[in-house]
């Protein structure tokens, strides 16, 4: 006897689908339906399986399989209605369909990258704004004003001003040529600094050592000091006054005595921050002891790529 | 004796006007100074003395570092040795809270 609502593909996947316990209940159902055709498949079978207790997966993927499977006569001849209600081309594709639900390793990957790129987003404009907010604090009415307007003479006997530093950023660092062993080591990492910064970014930033002893620093002196530190070095002197006023401007303490008889040796004590300025002459950070130089050297780079007013080349 | 007085004398003149502090040191004379430095630290550091300057540790420095302190002299502006002695006593100061 031939089985209208029962194609040899249907039977197949019930096989397949549910587990042992339910093809008893399938060939339970397929006798049943044999024996009483139409309509009592779904039902019988549904009775069938009941003491089996399946897990859940595979209960909700037979009874999908059985809703899929056409139960009025109408529904299973019209072709077209057949084949949207079947929407895995083969049982493998269903299976795995109803293990995973709707992830995939191409969902999971997609979602790995995108987490991925936001929070690296995020992450660079936060710190970037840190910079920003780093370098402006100094910036507009009411703020500390660090550095300033001076005019003193440069290693060569020049003038040399802050208009002079303007179009480019500057390091500005304070200190003497008698200095026992901070400010020379302290040089010798502001060259590597500039040399590393130079190196992704040249012509963008000027070395500057202000002496805070006039006195015995004349421009001869500081051009023979910092020629064994650096060529680039700018060194700048003046008169007791004019340091003191670049001092006070630039927040630095120092300690020279004012009256002192020739002849007489002595060192000064002053502040040994790095000041990083910007190329419209405001203070943007000061660096430290703490700072290696390539660290410091980091600081620098991160806001001079920040920079976007003119730039002298 | 001729030129080779001469040179030596153009080198004495030089350490001596370094000693008084009348020209700045340049990097060699810094490293020959930072030098007899340790040296001096290392004596005084095997006889456990940290201020060199003041009561017993100077009377044991003057005794057994005296070789060092004078090579340190030597080859430092005076006022170069006052300060890393000083500095020496600071800087234990600075340190003995952190290292109990």
């Amino acid at each position: 006897m031939p089985m209208p609502f029962a194609p040899a593909t249907t039977s197949k996947m019930l096989r397949s689908i549910v587990p042992k316990c339910q093809q008893q209940a399938t060939a339970v159902a397929a006798t049943a339906a044999r024996q009483c055709p139409r309509r009592s498949l779904s039902t019988t079978t549904a009775r069938a399986q009941q003491p089996c207790r399946p897990t859940a997966s595979t209960t909700k993927a037979s009874q999908r399989c059985l809703r899929a499977f056409p139960s009025t006569p109408s529904t299973y001849n019209n072709s077209a209605a057949h084949q949207r209600r079947y929407r895995h081309k083969t049982v493998e594709e269903a299976k795995s369909r109803y293990r995973t639900g709707p992830f995939s390793w191409k969902a999971g990957v997609l979602f790995v990258l995108a987490g991925g790129g936001l929070v690296w987003y995020f992450e660079f404009e936060k710190q970037r704004m840190q910079r920003k907010r780093v370098a402006e604090a100094t910036k507009g009415v009411g703020r500390p004003k660090v550095g300033g307007d001076f005019l003193l003479q440069d290693q060569n006997g020049k003038p040399f001003g802050s208009a002079d530093l303007k179009g480019r950023y500057s390091l500005v660092y304070f200190g003497f040529t008698h200095c026992p062993d901070i400010c020379p080591e302290e040089l010798d990492k502001m060259a590597q600094m500039f040399d590393l910064v130079e190196a992704e970014r040249p012509g963008q930033l000027v070395p500057v050592f202000v002496t805070c002893d006039p006195q015995r620093d004349d421009p001869a002196t500081l051009k023979t000091y910092l020629s064994e530190f650096h060529p680039r070095f700018v060194g700048l002197t003046g008169t007791y006054e004019q340091i003191k006023d670049v001092c006070k401007a630039y927040r630095v303490y120092f300690s020279t005595p004012r009256d002192v008889k020739p002849g007489q040796d002595y060192l000064v004590d002053h502040s040994i921050y790095f000041y990083l300025m910007d190329p419209e002459g405001d203070f943007v950070e000061a660096l430290g002891r703490q700072h290696s130089p390539d660290a410091a050297a980091k600081v620098i780079l991160d806001h001079v790529k920040d920079w976007r007013g003119p730039i002298k080349q | 004796m001729g030129i080779f007085d001469y040179f030596s004398s153009a080198e004495t003149k030089r350490a001596d006007e370094v000693r008084k502090g009348a020209v700045a040191p340049d990097r060699s004379e810094r490293k020959k100074c930072w030098e007899a430095r340790d040296q001096f630290y290392g004596c005084l550091d095997k006889h456990n003395v940290i201020d060199s300057l003041n009561g017993d540790g100077k009377k044991t420095a003057e005794k057994e570092c005296a070789p060092e302190n004078k090579q340190f002299e030597q080859d430092c502006a005076a006022a170069w040795v006052t300060y890393f002695k000083k500095f020496r006593v600071a800087d234990y100061q600075k340190r003995r809270p952190s290292s109990g």
